[in-house]
């Protein structure tokens, strides 16, 4: 799920979405990217659960999907996680350093 | 949003683990994927004092400030307001304690205070997203 993020247009896709649903035309009217590489992109996020779609008539209106609290959640955790093992390595070496004097 | 708790132990007393943690943040943060600027951070330092700034420093020496102590009690406690990438007014609050655990400490980190901004949120758009992005605009 957060790899869906790790991508830059990606994230700015995510950031035009919270102005409220757009298409994917409009989407890639102000993406430096092709419209087949948005649609692309739309579909990662939507197997991620961060993007969802509704279809007014003939066009799909995409939009911010409401579990982007428990991408948040998990993303925070591992965000956490990783620089508090970073830290307990850090100050394990620190730990064996000063023992081996 | 519950408060996020996240513990770890290491093999050093708390008086070491605190200063490890706080003197010499730039040695052991993970600056390549939790920073603003990623492969352009070339520091992070935490001034030790309530008040003092957790300042990112990048390449260009430009500098990114990513909270504020508040609460300042070595060996046992220390906690910062956290708004990397974000404006002081958009922060969440980050409390880390050092208990002693046998010869080693336990390092407890609670990160709280998205209720504020879950309010905001709700009369705006979608609870938690403005946080979320920010987080990842950002990379913190």
């Amino acid at each position: 799920m957060l790899d869906a993020l790790g991508d830059r247009t990606r994230r700015s896709i995510l950031e035009l979405l919270r102005e409220g649903p757009v298409t994917v035309g409009e989407l890639a009217a102000r993406l430096p990217v092709s419209r087949p590489a948005v649609s692309q992109h739309l579909r990662v996020l939507q197997e991620s659960g961060l993007v969802a779609h509704e279809t007014v008539g003939t066009r799909n209106f995409y939009r911010v999907d409401s579990r982007g609290l428990t991408v948040l959640r998990d993303w925070l955790d591992d965000f956490w996680g990783t620089a508090l093992e970073s830290f307990a390595a850090f100050a394990d070496k620190e730990s064996s350093d000063g023992t081996a004097d | 949003m519950e408060p996020l708790i996240k513990t770890v132990r290491v093999q050093v007393a708390p008086d070491r683990a605190f200063a490890l943690f706080t003197a010499r943040m730039g040695e052991w943060w993970p600056l390549a994927t939790h920073s603003v600027g990623a492969a352009d951070a070339t520091d992070v330092t935490l001034e030790g004092r309530v008040g003092g700034e957790i300042v990112e420093t990048l390449r260009d020496n430009t500098t990114s400030v990513w909270g504020t102590v508040t609460k300042w009690d070595p060996p046992a406690v220390v906690a910062f307001t956290w708004h990397p990438g974000r404006t002081a007014s958009e922060a969440t609050q980050v409390e880390v304690s050092f208990t002693a655990d046998g010869t080693g400490t336990r390092v407890e980190l609670v990160h709280t205070g998205w209720e504020a901004r879950d309010a905001a949120a709700r009369d705006n758009y979608d609870s938690g997203w403005d946080f979320v992005l920010g987080c990842f605009t950002s990379g913190v």
